[in-house]
C-alpha cells in the first residue's frame, strides 16, 4: 500500500502542497483529480521521488526516502506527461531502456509483449522521432509496463504512477490505456494516475481524491466524491453530475464505447 | 483487450544491439591491423618484418632498429591508441551527458583549462625557480597544461552544481564563459610571448605525437585507461539519461553519481590526452557521431565502439602525419581536421532532409 | 533520421585507412651513405658552406635557405617540431643546431641513437659571429678555417660598423609582419634591433623588448623615418602602397618620404658570415651612397 502522510511541498515561496495526507491500495486505481494548480502533479512527484517535501512517503511499508534509486525502480514505474528523447532510438529501443539488468534473455520478450499491450507491436523498428505526440506517449507506457511487468513480484505489489497519461491520445486510445490500467490494478499492482478526464475518471478509478489549493478535498470512491458540491467547490464553476444537456447539441460519452470493447 | 503471449513475439532479427556489438570485433581487427602497419611504416624505412626476423633467427637488431622501434614507433603507437581512444569515448559520453550530439569532450572544460596551463608554462616557465624548473624538466607543458585542465573541470564543476545537484544547462554556459575568459587570458600570454615562443604554442594548439616518450606514456596511459574502463560502464546509465534526467532517475539511475562519474572519467581521460598530445580536434566529435549513424545511438555498444575507432583513426592519422612530407613531420591535429571536417560536412548533407530539431 | 547504410560505413573507413597505409609505405625510403651532416638554423648552414663543408650536408631545417643548393637539400622541418624518425630517416653523424631545437623527446632520441648533438651558440654581435663559426668548424673538424673565416667576418664588420657611423641616424622601425593591420614590431633584444644599430640607425621602437604588436598611435608616435622589413618576394611598390595606407603609419615620416626598404630575412637577421655585407647594404639603403 502507498501511504503520503503529512505531505508538504514549497516551491519558491509558494506552498504548493500544505499537510496533505494520500493513500492508496494495491489491486485498485486510485486517481488523483483537481483543477490546474491544486498541486496534483506536485503530489505525484513527491510520491515518485522527485521532489524535495517534507512529511513520509511510504511503498509497501518501506519509507521511500530510505531506498536506492535502483530498489525504488524495482518497485514503481512512472509514467511522465511528456517525453523528449536526445537521440534517435527506435520504438523497441525505447521500451527496452527501462529494463532491469539480468532480464537479458528475457528482455526481448517483455519489450515485445509491452509493445504488443498498447497496440504498437509492428512499429517496433520505426524510429521514436517519427512517431506522433499519441504514439509515442503510448510507447513511453509499453515502456513503462515493460520495468513493472509482473504486477506481483513475490507477494508484493508493484505501482503504476501515471501522470495525465491520456492527454494525448485519442478516444479509442485512451479507452485502450485505462483499461490497461484497471488490467494491472486487477492482476494485484498499484495505479496511482494523475487525471483530468472526470468522466475516465468515473468509469475506471476504484477511488478518487479531489484536490484544491494543495488540499485534499475529499477522497472516497467516486460516487461518494464526484457529487455537484465537491466538484464545483474543487473546480470553481457550476458542476452538475448525471445531467444530460438539453438537445440540439451532440455530446458524446466514453461510457457506451467503453462497455462495447469489455 | 489483453494481449496474447504467444511466442510469435521473439524478435528473430539481429536487432541494431547485437550488430553494434558485432562491430567491437570487426574494429578491434581493423585496430590491430593498423597497428601493425603503423609499427611497419616510417621514414627510415626499418620494416617489422626484419625485425622479426631477427629476433627470430637470434640475431642481434642494430642500434637504429632498436632506436627506431622501440623508442620511436612503439611508444607513438601506444601514445596514438590511448588518445585516440580516450578522445573517442570521451565524446560519446559527453554527447551522451549533455544529450546532444554535438558536444565534444572539451565541453567539461578541460580543452580551454589545458590550453590556458601549456600556454602559462610555454610564455611564464621561465620565471619559474630554478629547481622546480629542473625537478619538471622537458614535461613543464604536459604538467601544466594536465594541472590546467582539472583546474577549469573542477571550477566549472562547482559552479553548475548546488545542493548536490549538477544541472547540464549551467555547465554548458559556465563553459562558455571559462572559455572566454581562458582565452582573454590567453591572448595577454600571447602578447607578452616571443617569437619563438608563439611559434611553440601554435604547434602546441595543432597537436602532435612526436613527444610521445615512455616517461610520458606511464604517467598518462594508466590515467586514461583506468578512465576509460570507468567510461564504458556508463552505456545503460548514458542510454536512459536520453529520456531526461527526472525519467532516467524513475528507472532506478543514480543520475547525480553519474554525471560526477562521467565529468570525472572525461576529465582526466581528455586532461592527460590533451597534456601529452596537445589540441587535437574532431576525433571527439566526428566519432561518435559517424558510429551513431551507422550502428545506432545505444551507448552500451557505442562507447567501446567509438574507443576502438577513435584509437584506430588517430593511429591512422600519425602514420599520415608522419609520412607525407617525410623527413618533416605535419601536426597531427591538421590531419584530423582534413579528415574530419568533410567527413562532417558529408554527415550534414546526408542528413538535410531528415535532422530532427532536438 | 536516414541511417547510414552499414556497408557504406565500413567502406568508407576501410578507404581511410587505405590511403593512410598507402601516404605512408611511400615514405620509407632511408638515406644512402653514412656520416652525413644535418644543419639546423640558417646561419649554421652558411657557415658550413662558407667553411667549404656544404657537401658533407645531407638535410637541413626549414629556415636553412642559403646558398641555394642548400634549399635543394631533404627538409626536415621547424627545428622546434622535429620528427624524430624523420631525422633518422637522413641518416646524420653529426647534427649543428642552433639553439632552441626541439622537442626535447626528439633530442633524446637522437642521442639515444648516438648521434652526435652539437648546438651553436647564438647572439647578435660580432663576439657571438665568431663563437658561431668557431663552434662549427670545430664540429666539424676544420678549426684552423673556422678561425680564418671568424677573422675575416671580423674585420669586414668592423669596417662595415665604422664606415655606417652616422651623426644624425634615422629612426628605422622594423615590422615582422603587418598582416591584417597588426604591426609587430622589434624591440630591444633582438637580431632586428642589433642590425639597425650596426647600420647606424637608431631603433625607432626600442623601448621594449623582443617583438611586440604596436597601436596605433604607438606607431605614429615612433615617428619612424624608414620603415624595414624582411624582403618575401611579391611587388615592392604595391606592398608599399599598401603599408603606408594604413592609418598608423600614414602620419609618420617615413610615409611622406614613402621610405620602405625590404631585405633578406636570413642575410639581415641571421647573424652569420653575410652580416658584414647586411650592414653594408642596410647603410647604403638609408643614407644612400
Amino acid at each position: 500500500m502507498l501511504k503520503a502522510e503529512n505531505i508538504t511541498v514549497s516551491l519558491g515561496a509558494r506552498r504548493v502542497l500544505d499537510g496533505l495526507d494520500f493513500t492508496a491500495e494495491a489491486g485498485q486505481v486510485t486517481a488523483i483529480v483537481g483543477p490546474n494548480g491544486s498541486g496534483k502533479t506536485t503530489l505525484s512527484r513527491a510520491m515518485t521521488g522527485d521532489l524535495a517535501h517534507g512529511g513520509t512517503v511510504s511503498l509497501n511499508g518501506q519509507d521511500i526516502a530510505r531506498l536506492k534509486p535502483w530498489q525504488l525502480a524495482a518497485l514503481r514505474a512512472v509514467l511522465p506527461q511528456a517525453s523528449a528523447l536526445a537521440f534517435p532510438f527506435t520504438v523497441i529501443e525505447v521500451v527496452n531502456i527501462g529494463l532491469h539488468r539480468g532480464l537479458a534473455g528475457a528482455q526481448g520478450r517483455v519489450a515485445m509483449e509491452a509493445l504488443a499491450r498498447v497496440g504498437l507491436a509492428h512499429y517496433a523498428d520505426r524510429p521514436y522521432q517519427e512517431l506522433s505526440g499519441g504514439e509515442q506517449q503510448r510507447v513511453q507506457l509499453a515502456r513503462v509496463l515493460a520495468q513493472v511487468w509482473e504486477p506481483l513480484l513475490d507477494g508484493a505489489p508493484r505501482w503504476l504512477f501515471l501522470d495525465e497519461p491520456v492527454s494525448s491520445l485519442d478516444i479509442a486510445h485512451q479507452l485502450q490505456v485505462m483499461e490497461i490500467a484497471r488490467d494491472f490494478a486487477a492482476a494485484g499492482g498499484g495505479v496511482v494516475a494523475v487525471m483530468h478526464d472526470l468522466n475516465l475518471t468515473a468509469m475506471y478509478a476504484d477511488r478518487v481524491a479531489v484536490l484544491a489549493e494543495g488540499r485534499s478535498l475529499a477522497a472516497g470512491s467516486p460516487e461518494q466524491v464526484m457529487t455537484d458540491a465537491t466538484l464545483s467547490r474543487a473546480y470553481g464553476c457550476a458542476l452538475r453530475v448525471g445531467r444530460v444537456p438539453p438537445p440540439g447539441v451532440p455530446f458524446l460519452l466514453p461510457h457506451p464505447a467503453a462497455a462495447a470493447v469489455e | 483487450m489483453v494481449a496474447v503471449s504467444d511466442g510469435t513475439m521473439e524478435r528473430p532479427r539481429r536487432d541494431r544491439l547485437s550488430r553494434a556489438r558485432a562491430l567491437h570485433g570487426g574494429l578491434a581487427l581493423v585496430l590491430v591491423l593498423v597497428s601493425v602497419a603503423s609499427l611497419t611504416v616510417g621514414a627510415t624505412g626499418v620494416s617489422l618484418g626484419g625485425v622479426l626476423g631477427k629476433l627470430a633467427s637470434g640475431e642481434a637488431l642494430s642500434r637504429m632498429e632498436r632506436v627506431v622501434l622501440l623508442d620511436i614507433r612503439l611508444p607513438r603507437l601506444a601514445m596514438g591508441l590511448c588518445v585516440g581512444a580516450a578522445l573517442a569515448i570521451s565524446g560519446a559520453v559527453m554527447q551522451g551527458l549533455f544529450r546532444n550530439p554535438l558536444a565534444d569532450p572539451g565541453i567539461v572544460g578541460v580543452g580551454a583549462g589545458a590550453g590556458l596551463g601549456a600556454i602559462l608554462a610555454i610564455v611564464l616557465g621561465s620565471f619559474l625557480p630554478a629547481g622546480l624548473l629542473a625537478m619538471a624538466g622537458g614535461h613543464l607543458v604536459p604538467l601544466a597544461a594536465f594541472l590546467g585542465g582539472w583546474g577549469t573541470t573542477l571550477l566549472l564543476y562547482r559552479v553548475s552544481t548546488r545542493h548536490g545537484r549538477t544541472s547540464v544547462a549551467t555547465m554548458l554556459l559556465a563553459g562558455i564563459a571559462l572559455a572566454a575568459l581562458a582565452g582573454a587570458v590567453s591572448g595577454i600570454l600571447v602578447y607578452l610571448a616571443d617569437d619563438q615562443q608563439l611559434r611553440d604554442l601554435t604547434f602546441w594548439g595543432l597537436g602532435s605525437l612526436a613527444g610521445a616518450s615512455w616517461t610520458k606514456l606511464s604517467a598518462a596511459a594508466p590515467i586514461i585507461l583506468i578512465a576509460i574502463g570507468g567510461a564504458a560502464l556508463m552505456g545503460r546509465g548514458l542510454n536512459a539519461l536520453a529520456l531526461g534526467e527526472a525519467t532516467a532517475a524513475h528507472i532506478g539511475i543514480p543520475v547525480q553519481r553519474l554525471k560526477n562519474a562521467a565529468i570525472l572519467a572525461v576529465a582526466a581521460a581528455t586532461g592527460a590526452a590533451v597534456a601529452v598530445s596537445g589540441g587535437i580536434g574532431f576525433v571527439g566529435i566526428v566519432v561518435p557521431h559517424l558510429l551513431r549513424l551507422a550502428s545506432g545511438p545505444d551507448h552500451r555498444a557505442l562507447l567501446l565502439n567509438s574507443a576502438l575507432l577513435g584509437a584506430t583513426l588517430l593511429v591512422g592519422a600519425d602514420m599520415i602525419a608522419r609520412s607525407l612530407i617525410a623527413p618533416a613531420e605535419l601536426p597531427i591535429g591538421i590531419v584530423t581536421a582534413v579528415l574530419g571536417a568533410p567527413v562532417f560536412l558529408w554527415i550534414l548533407l546526408r542528413q538535410r532532409g531528415a535532422l530532427v530539431d532536438f | 533520421m536516414r541511417q547510414l547504410s552499414f556497408s557504406a560505413f565500413a567502406a568508407f573507413w576501410i578507404g581511410v585507412l587505405a590511403i593512410c597505409f598507402a601516404v605512408s609505405v611511400r615514405a620509407g625510403e632511408p638515406a644512402a651513405g653514412e656520416g652525413g651532416v644535418l644543419s639546423i638554423g640558417g646561419s649554421v648552414t652558411e657557415i658550413v658552406y662558407a667553411l667549404g663543408q656544404g657537401d658533407r650536408l645531407i638535410a637541413r631545417d626549414t629556415t636553412s635557405t642559403y646558398p641555394p643548393e642548400a634549399a635543394e637539400l631533404p627538409d626536415v622541418g621547424y627545428m622546434r617540431a622535429l620528427s624524430p624518425e624523420g631525422v633518422l630517416s637522413v641518416n646524420p653523424a653529426l647534427v649543428l643546431s642552433e639553439a632552441g631545437a626541439g622537442p626535447p623527446e626528439t633530442i633524446a632520441v637522437l642521442k639515444e641513437a648516438d648521434i652526435d648533438f652539437v648546438t651553436v651558440p647564438g647572439g647578435f654581435d660580432a663576439v657571438a659571429i665568431g663563437d658561431k663559426i668557431r663552434a662549427v668548424g670545430d664540429a666539424l673538424g676544420v678549426p684552423e678555417r673556422a678561425e680564418a673565416l671568424a677573422e675575416e667576418v671580423r674585420v669586414a664588420l668592423e669596417t662595415a660598423q665604422a664606415n655606417s657611423r652616422q651623426d644624425t641616424p634615422k629612426r628605422v622601425m622594423f615590422l615582422l609582419s603587418a598582416q591584417g593591420g597588426k604591426l609587430m614590431s622589434a624591440g630591444t633584444g633582438t637580431a632586428a634591433d642589433a642590425i639597425i644599430r650596426m647600420a647606424g640607425g637608431v631603433n625607432a621602437t626600442g623601448d621594449f623588448p623582443g617583438y611586440k604588436p604596436l597601436t596605433d598611435e604607438a606607431a605614429a608616435a615612433a615617428a619612424p623615418d624608414v620603415i624595414l622589413m624582411m624582403d618575401r618576394g611579391g611587388d615592392h611598390a604595391a606592398s608599399a602602397d599598401q603599408l603606408f595606407a594604413m592609418p598608423a603609419l600614414a602620419v609618420t615620416p617615413a610615409a611622406e618620404a614613402r621610405a620602405l626598404i625590404k631585405m633578406d630575412g636570413l642575410k639581415m637577421l641571421g647573424f652569420g658570415p653575410r652580416t658584414a655585407q647586411a650592414v653594408a647594404e642596410l647603410h647604403a639603403a638609408l643614407y644612400g651612397g
